[in-house]
């Protein structure tokens, strides 16, 4: 047996916990599953059946757990992890599952497939195996929490610049976005992109929050590598800044998967040390308009508006009314996708999929189910609280030629806060291929 | 007569096996880590464990139900089968008690849970995705409960099928942890999982409309 065979075995059994081995038995191969994966939607063959996926990694399981299959190895298919295996799993579970939960949900017994990709890429982290760049991002997110003084200065640099232009947006010159200020109520923790913070920057404002931008981005790679140590390491910068500047709560940004890792999996990896509440910029967004913190017009977005739901927001998240209820207030015609909520259809970019430049045409094909959903809305305004997923309708956009606009919440709420100014690439007007829509 | 007894004693045996068996995978599977959520609630995982177990099971609950409804009702009918042949055998002694009517019943559900077996069976065969899933296991297992509901059935209506139907009993019921009917412990522990994983996020079930959640102050 190789290191590497040794190393993905050994962090299978160190996986192996009551949810995992349930995953691992419970499936009774119905293939029930198929239709609920898009990769499926887009491309029916076994192959792209949640349940075949699986299998893969069960085969593996068996041969080392089960009475049967060690005495009969051909009866459930079940065979000795060697590299080639090893290579398909890393492969399916990085390329063919953006971790989405559809088919668990449409699963009879409620199958986690997605928890066993998550053991996948475990596995292929530790013995070595799993995309380079998902581990490169993760390691300089950990460099950078190390020694934040290496960028430090540079991006307080670019802050100042968009606190001008934050002042010429909005006409009000004591507008500001504090960095690193001891007290304050809110730790907002942003993407890499001024786009991330200029219009949270905008409502928070407007509502004289008490808050202070993060030096750190929400990213979070060691979740797609399912790394947990090193997915720790890159929360802890978080989470030490909150303690330090003595936050009473952490807002993340719109972003799928660092706003489930922060809500739902970060407090576990941090307890005692972790005594902040942690919401969305959507929840915000949505308590602001319900009290009356912002003031929006409601018909400043006259175009057909729908709603992607990201997978890691809704169905695995719970934000599922939340945006509903801000685009409500900001859209006059809001069109409803189908299937939406937790029933939603992955948009193919989860997963961490959407930096992994060598699946990008795997990724765009299983794209083709949402595209045709949204083409079926007759919206031309696209709307999604995730990066990754905007990246992905983005590209799904241009190569099924949907001519439709993708855009955040955030910059529609703020569209509909009728600033002296618009922000930057957020000129007053959509502008397709084929009209121009005055917007406000 | 002798054949009978020594048929009911190996049916027993199995039946002890197979409880055994099933012991042992539980302690096995309750062994294991079970990893603590300490992330506030938003919903309420009891909420979620009662819909995983309830509502959550309906057809219209899932989309893929939702569009394969003779999969799943079949699957619920193959289903029904087995569990009225456990009861069937377990009450077996005192067929010769049943009134004529429930033993009828009786016979339907499990003739009716047999051919529904025999269609699994059988598209697990002819349709492509389902031979491509399927394992050796998966066969056995579908064809060895489709023919012991079609003998518990059979010997209802003639005792002389009473020896067959204990001792495909027995090896039914031994069956059960070592092959792919085990699943009949994991349901629980799966269904208990996701009741817990989405009730406390409140997204099974999902209350409509979600108070906006107040801030910290």
């Amino acid at each position: 047996m190789t290191e590497t065979i040794e190393l993905a075995l050994k962090t299978l059994e160190s996986q192996l916990n009551q949810p995992l081995e349930t995953a691992l038995e419970s499936c009774a191969r119905c293939g029930i599953c198929a239709e609920a994966c898009h990769y499926y939607q887009a491309e029916s063959k076994v192959e792209h059946i949640p349940a075949y996926r699986a299998e893969q990694l069960r085969s593996v399981y068996r041969y080392e757990h089960d009475f049967l299959s060690k005495l009969f190895p051909m009866w459930t298919r079940s065979k000795k992890l060697d590299e080639p295996t090893l290579a398909n799993l890393t492969e399916i579970a990085f390329s063919q599952c953006t971790l989405c939960r559809r088919c668990t949900v449409n699963c009879p017994l409620g199958v986690d497939t997605p928890l066993m990709m998550r053991a996948v890429r475990a596995m292929a982290t530790a013995s070595g195996t799993a995309p380079e760049i998902l581990v490169m991002l993760a390691d300089a997110a950990i460099e950078k929490g190390k020694d934040p003084s290496f960028y430090k200065e540079m991006f307080l640099d670019q802050i100042t610049e968009m606190e001008e232009q934050l002042r010429d947006i909005t006409g009000d010159q004591n507008a500001a976005i504090p960095v690193e200020k001891q007290g304050a109520k809110i730790l907002y923790v942003p993407l890499a992109g001024a786009h991330t913070i200029l219009p949270p920057a905008v409502v928070f404002n407007a509502a004289k929050e008490d808050w202070s931008l993060s030096i750190f981005e929400a990213s979070n790679y060691g979740v797609f590598l399912a790394d947990v140590n090193r997915a720790k390491q890159v929360a802890k910068r978080i989470v030490d800044e909150a303690n330090r500047l003595g936050v009473k709560e952490i807002v993340i940004s719109e972003c799928g998967h660092a706003y489930a890792s922060y809500r739902w999996d970060v407090p576990n990896w941090f307890v005692g040390e972790f005594n902040f509440k942690v919401r969305s910029l959507i929840e915000v967004l949505a308590e602001y308009i319900q009290d009356g913190k912002i003031k929006v017009d409601p018909t400043a977005i006259p175009e057909a508006v729908t709603y992607h739901d990201s997978c890691n927001l809704a169905r695995n998240g719970g934000l599922i009314e939340e945006p509903r209820y801000v685009l409500k207030s900001v859209v006059g015609d809001f069109r409803e996708m189908t299937p939406n909520k937790a029933e939603a259809l992955c948009c193919g970019g989860g997963g961490g999929l959407v930096a992994l430049a060598e699946y990008a045409d795997r990724r765009i094909a299983a794209g083709k189910p949402k595209a045709t959903q949204i083409q079926k809305t007759g919206a031309r305004v696209v709307v999604a609280a995730c990066e990754n997923c905007r990246l992905q309708i983005g590209d799904i956009n241009e190569h099924y030629n949907l001519n439709v606009k993708v855009t955040a919440i955030t910059d529609l709420v703020v569209r509909a806060m009728r600033l002296p100014k618009p922000l930057p690439g957020h000129e007053a007007e959509f502008l397709f291929d084929d009209e121009k829509v005055t917007v406000a | 007569m002798i054949l009978l007894i020594l048929s009911q004693l190996l049916a027993l045996v199995g039946l002890l096996v197979g409880v055994y068996g099933i012991t042992i995978r539980y302690a096995e599977t309750k062994r294991r880590a079970l990893p603590a959520d300490k992330s506030p609630l938003k919903g309420n995982p009891q909420h979620g464990i009662t819909y995983a177990f309830t509502v959550g099971m309906m057809p219209w609950a899932k989309e893929s139900t939702r569009i394969h409804m003779i999969a799943y009702l079949r699957g619920i009918g193959f289903h029904v089968g087995i569990f009225t042949a456990i009861g069937a055998l377990l009450i077996s002694p005192f067929w010769g008690f049943l009134p004529t009517m429930l033993s009828t019943l009786l016979m339907i559900v499990l003739g009716l849970g047999s051919l529904l077996g025999a269609a699994g069976g059988v598209m697990r065969i002819a349709e492509h995705n389902l031979r491509g899933l399927s394992l050796l296991d998966d066969h056995f297992a579908v064809w060895l409960v489709t023919i012991w509901m079609a003998a518990a059935a059979l010997a209802l209506w003639n005792a002389g099928v009473l020896i067959p139907f204990y001792i495909l009993s027995a090896i039914t019921l031994a069956y059960i942890p070592l092959g792919k009917i085990r699943h009949c412990l994991y349901f629980f522990f799966s269904r208990l999982f996701f009741g817990k994983f989405f009730g406390r996020r409140a997204v099974f079930p999902h209350p409509e409309p979600v108070k906006i959640e107040a801030r910290h102050d």
